[in-house]
């Protein structure tokens, strides 16, 4: 039996890394060809969104392959793995060159003729790069869980997540940023090298998790219902939380930046008709599917069950619809100044509360801001709306977390309907119980080890930058907070015995508090990090 | 290879070493009610349990340090404007605004490292007892059979000790150190109806051959939390003992004092503490992108800020700080943190037209510097001003931004009176001819300058006992490499119990790690398969 499984699993040793080695390998030969053929070779950009292409179409045969079990598709969905990876990571070498040859051409051109060195321009500035990183430590995770067969169905989910990934990547723009000086040091690619790298290895870790209690028969309605709080916080929290207050979706605006590069966020928000109403009506489909599963967890009715599947199915239904309602306004809508206008004619509380949204940036102490009156705040509103109005568009780009947020609700409720689709079947291709808690317990470990390495090297760059090593910021506290989620998960393991389910909880909490310091540290809390 | 079954006997046994390692779990918190208060105490405070609790009250308290705003944070003057009478006073005497000092925060970190400190001393003797002092050299049939790595193999009948070596030759090609001990096994004999006959005891003597390898893994636990404490501990003496503080360095000035910022709520007091040498800024420079841009941050390449210390004790020293490259001098920490973005000078250009008529002479002049003409009249570089006006006599600037720059001019022609001359830019000159007339008998055109700003801000860290740097590098790189230790190697053991039987000698051979199980049972397959193939 031993030599059976090592045979098979393992005999072949170094040919195991041959994918990992051909999507390392092949881009830096892309790598290569930027540096021959310059601007005219294909765009980051592009490349990024090959890549998203490549990992949802592996995911698609990896999902195919554990329902109808075939080699073929096995094959195809490694190698589009493979191609994901290669795609990934040369989107992130370009990038790199490309971010050289934009600051190189801006200095020359001003005769400016000193070089700085290159590692002033790898891609770790801000979230787009890190988003970039992050899908490509999960993809090259995924690849190295591959070395063995009955691992690779896995890719079925941790790929969708790296999908997820990318997406919030595009929705947040690849325009290059003036990077702040004190991100000029070569601690910058270590400690931002290593956070990505954890980051992927933990996205692992939370799909291994979401594998195991699959295997270990949680009932799917259990998942539909954490899926749908999951979907209803999204549509709870966007916009301002006026959705469910006002039944409207409030899209941000961008002021173009005169001096090229990344627009600035405007202080206001469009209506954008129907939008909210359809978001609002998804929660309450959603509430619908919570209800439903509950009693049939509780009571057992059968009723409920089937009424709970309706609703959900539904609910995926009215989410497809929203998403492209939504994007499709943002991307249709031109004449923005007179609806804004209109808008504003109608509800002009939010003129001040543009406002105070103004003030707040310019530092004022608390009682310079407390003597600011209501009028002297809609009069601020005023003068910004009168010197800009007319500049202000809409972009799918102002609100990437809140895009991307709805669309990682409506991935949840598609896989959770996906799961209760020949559910049996598909727990049966899984890898077994022990199998998974190892591999878990393993990816935890790494995902652990990594947090340890970020918070280290962050606090050591920090003592040379700004003197002092740890002074409880927030994406310091958050990724402090993650790690810490992560020991007590290992030490719960070693020293309770607890295993398994417990273990699978544990590291599914571990991953959303990776996924708040990602994302929101850097969106929603002040700090030192919030160019990052 | 199938596992044949035995009659059912009973096995008497002695083991060289302790049974202790057979039925060895973790230390269950399992004291009487009834044993002293303070053991019942150290038990709690030294159990994982109490240690996990810890560990999530600091997970929850430092995610509501996350989303009330602290006092040291940017914006928190207007969030705290925005609460209600209601939210401050009870944040505030919560101490939410400053939770990660609050007492609790601090008292929460002791007990965590007291859990540490008092949950290893607890359980490294057994460890070093188990692993190291007496390790579990045998180990009877029924317990390997019991182990997650099992093989059994059946050879034909041979010499035990030549079994024994042969194995241990495989053992040790495959890197495991590697002990023969021999195992007496007893075991009662069955009578004529096949019950147990008790004085029927035979024995018999078994070969153990045990390998193992990475036994030091077992420490590496506390070899992470060894690195903890020092983290934790020289972060506090560096908190403890130290303080931050900030100085404006303007260049020419000298100082011998620096401003302690401190926090109250939204009120920000700064005190001057004295130095002990005095610091005198001779020079500051903005390296930008776009030389002809603004001196904003989104066009610098980097900061550098020269400074001469003056020291009563030691003499001077230069140095310069730049981003990401402090000067360490004394206990103290200078950094580059930010810049008065005015606009001003470091280096001018003039051209200077001679009165009388002749060649156009151009000269540089650097900040505090000064310059001789040929015809001796000496030129000092005083003052510049970016958006130059004049305040009834007195020389000023509307603004940061470089919109009028003019530079004030100390000239003092050969054997005649200092004078002040104000160098503008061709534009400027056209707009002010009254200004822009000659002077000391020349016309004076500011024809270039390399742009920064007027003055440069140092924070400074006071570590006098280099805490944050042991702390830091060797608490936090020894962290680093104790789990990369802990995590990507394990502590591999393997027995082979080698029992000659009447139709052979069968050979049970059965392995464990602490970690990486999948990883062990390929070494222990390949291990098993070796041994197969050379028996």
């Amino acid at each position: 039996m031993a030599k059976e499984i090592y045979d098979s699993e393992l005999g072949r040793g170094w040919r195991t890394y041959i994918p990992a080695i051909v999507a390392i390998v092949g881009a830096f030969v892309m790598l290569g060809l930027r540096l021959q053929f310059g601007e005219s070779f294909i765009s980051d950009g592009a490349l990024m969104m090959l890549a998203l292409a490549s990992y949802i179409f592996a995911a698609l045969f990896h999902l195919t392959n554990l329902y109808a079990p075939s080699d073929m598709a096995r094959k195809i969905g490694l190698w589009s793995a493979v191609l994901g990876v290669f795609f990934n990571l040369s989107s992130w070498l370009v990038r790199w060159d490309a971010a050289y040859e934009h600051e190189i051409a801006i200095m020359r051109e001003s005769g400016n003729m000193a070089t700085p060195w290159i590692f002033r321009y790898i891609p770790f500035a801000n979230l787009y790069d890190l988003s970039l990183a992050f899908a490509f430590g999960a993809g090259i995770a995924t690849l190295l869980l591959a070395r063995r067969k009955s691992f690779q169905v896995l890719s079925a989910f941790t790929l969708p997540l790296a999908a997820l990934i990318l997406t919030l990547a595009r929705f947040i723009g690849n325009e290059f940023i003036d990077l702040p000086p004190v991100l000029d040091s070569y601690w910058r690619p270590i400690h931002v090298g290593v956070a990505s790298l954890s980051y992927g290895v933990a996205l692992v870790c939370f799909a291994i998790a979401v594998i195991y209690l699959l295997k270990d028969k949680v009932k799917v309605e259990a998942m539909a219902i954490w899926s749908s709080v999951f979907a209803i916080a999204v549509i709870a929290s966007i916009s301002k939380f006026s959705v469910f207050s006002e039944f409207v979706y409030r899209a941000g605006l961008f002021v173009p930046n005169e001096a090229g590069g990344k627009p600035f966020s405007a202080p206001f928000r469009l209506d954008m008709p129907y939008s909210g109403a359809a978001l609002a009506f998804c929660g309450l489909l959603l509430v619908g599917v919570i209800a439903a599963f509950l009693i049939y967890l509780y009571r057992g009715s059968e009723s409920a069950r089937k009424v709970g599947h309706v609703l959900l199915k539904a609910a995926l239904i009215a989410q497809i619809m929203t998403v492209g309602l939504l994007v499709s306004q943002i991307r249709s809508t031109t004449d923005v100044y007179p609806k804004l206008q209109v808008q504003l004619a109608g509800d002009p509380t939010q003129i001040a509360t543009a406002g105070r949204a103004m003030a707040e940036r310019q530092n004022l102490t608390a009682s310079e801001f407390a003597a600011i009156s209501p009028m002297q705040l809609e009069q601020l509103g005023r003068q910004y709306l009168q010197a800009n109005g007319q500049k202000m568009f809409l972009s799918l780009n102002t609100n990437p977390v809140e895009i991307a947020g709805l669309i990682t609700a409506l991935a949840g409720t598609f896989f959770v309907m996906l799961f209760a689709f020949r559910t049996e079947k598909l727990v049966e291709r899984l890898p077994s119980l022990e199998s998974l808690d190892s591999l878990m317990y393993r990816t935890a470990c790494l995902a652990f080890a990594g947090l340890a390495m970020l918070l280290i090297t962050g606090a050591i760059w920090a003592n040379e930058s700004w003197g002092r090593p740890w002074g409880f910021d927030s994406k310091e506290t958050g990724a402090l907070v993650a790690w810490l989620t992560y020991a007590a998960f290992l030490h719960t393991r070693i020293a309770r015995g607890w295993t398994g389910r417990s273990s699978a909880y544990f590291a599914i909490l571990g991953f959303l508090l990776v996924i708040f310091t990602y994302l929101g540290v850097s969106y929603l809390l002040p700090g030192l990090h919030s160019y990052a | 290879m199938d596992d044949k079954k035995e009659p059912l006997s009973y096995s008497l046994y002695y083991l060289e070493m302790s049974a202790a390692e057979e039925t060895l779990k973790t230390k269950e918190i399992s004291t009487p009610k009834t044993a002293p208060i303070l053991n019942r105490m150290l038990d709690f405070i030294s159990s994982v349990r109490f240690g996990v609790s810890q560990l999530c009250a600091l997970v929850v308290l430092s995610m509501i340090g996350m989303l009330i705003i602290q006092q040291n944070v940017q914006g928190f003057d207007a969030y705290y404007a925005s609460l209600t009478p209601a939210e401050k006073l009870v944040y505030g005497s919560l101490g939410f605004f400053d939770i990660y000092y609050a007492w609790y925060f601090k008292l929460l970190l002791l007990t965590l490292s007291l859990n540490i400190i008092l949950a290893s001393i607890d359980r490294f003797p057994s460890v070093w007892k188990n692993y190291f002092t007496k390790p579990k050299l045998t180990a009877t049939r029924p317990w390997l059979l019991q182990q997650p790595q099992k093989e059994v193999l059946q050879t034909v009948a041979g010499d035990d000790a030549a079994i024994a070596e042969r194995i241990k030759s495989v053992f040790e090609a495959n890197r495991l150190k590697t002990r023969v001990t021999s195992l007496q096994d007893a075991s009662y004999g069955l009578d004529a109806a096949g019950q147990k006959d008790f004085s029927n005891i035979s024995t018999r003597t078994k070969l153990v051959v045990f390998g193992e390898t990475g036994r030091i893994n077992r420490l590496g636990a506390y070899i992470v939390h060894v690195c903890l404490l020092t983290l934790f501990i020289g972060h506090f003496v560096a908190l403890q003992t130290g303080f931050d503080a900030d100085v404006r360095m303007i260049p020419g000035d000298a100082t011998d004092q620096i401003q302690m910022i401190q926090f109250d709520l939204d009120k920000r007091e700064k005190f001057n503490v004295q130095l002990p040498f005095t610091m005198t800024c001779t020079d500051i420079q903005q390296t930008l992108i776009d030389p002809r841009g603004s001196i904003d941050v989104t066009n610098t390449l980097d900061w550098r800020t020269q400074i001469k210390v003056d020291d009563p004790e030691y003499g001077s020293t230069i140095a310069d700080v730049s981003m990401n490259k402090p000067f360490s001098y004394r206990g103290y920490r200078f950094f580059q943190a930010q810049t008065i973005p005015v606009g001003n000078a470091r280096e001018i250009e003039l051209n200077l037209t001679p009165e009388i008529g002749g060649e156009p002479l151009n000269v540089k002049i650097s900040r505090l510097g000064s310059t001789a003409l040929p015809d001796g009249t000496t030129v000092e570089y005083e003052e510049f001003q970016p958006d130059f006006v004049l305040n009834g006599d007195k020389p000023d600037s509307r603004s940061g931004d470089y919109n009028n720059p003019a530079a004030i001019l100390g000239v003092t022609p050969p054997g005649g009176q200092r004078v002040r001359v104000f160098a503008m830019g061709e534009g400027a000159a056209r707009n002010a001819p009254m200004m822009s007339a000659p002077k000391a008998g020349y016309k004076w055109k500011l024809a270039g300058y390399e742009k920064s700003p007027f003055a440069h801000v140092l924070s400074i860290k006071y570590d006098p006992f280099n805490g944050a740097l042991i702390a830091w590098y060797f608490g936090g790189f020894g962290l680093i490499g104790a789990l990369g230790f802990v995590f990507f190697f394990s502590h591999k053991r393997v027995w082979a119990l080698i029992d000659p039987k009447d139709s052979g000698t069968e050979v049970v051979f059965g392995g464990n790690a602490n970690r990486n199980h999948l990883g062990f049972e390929e070494k222990f397959n390949k291990v098993v398969r070796d041994a197969e193939a050379s028996l």
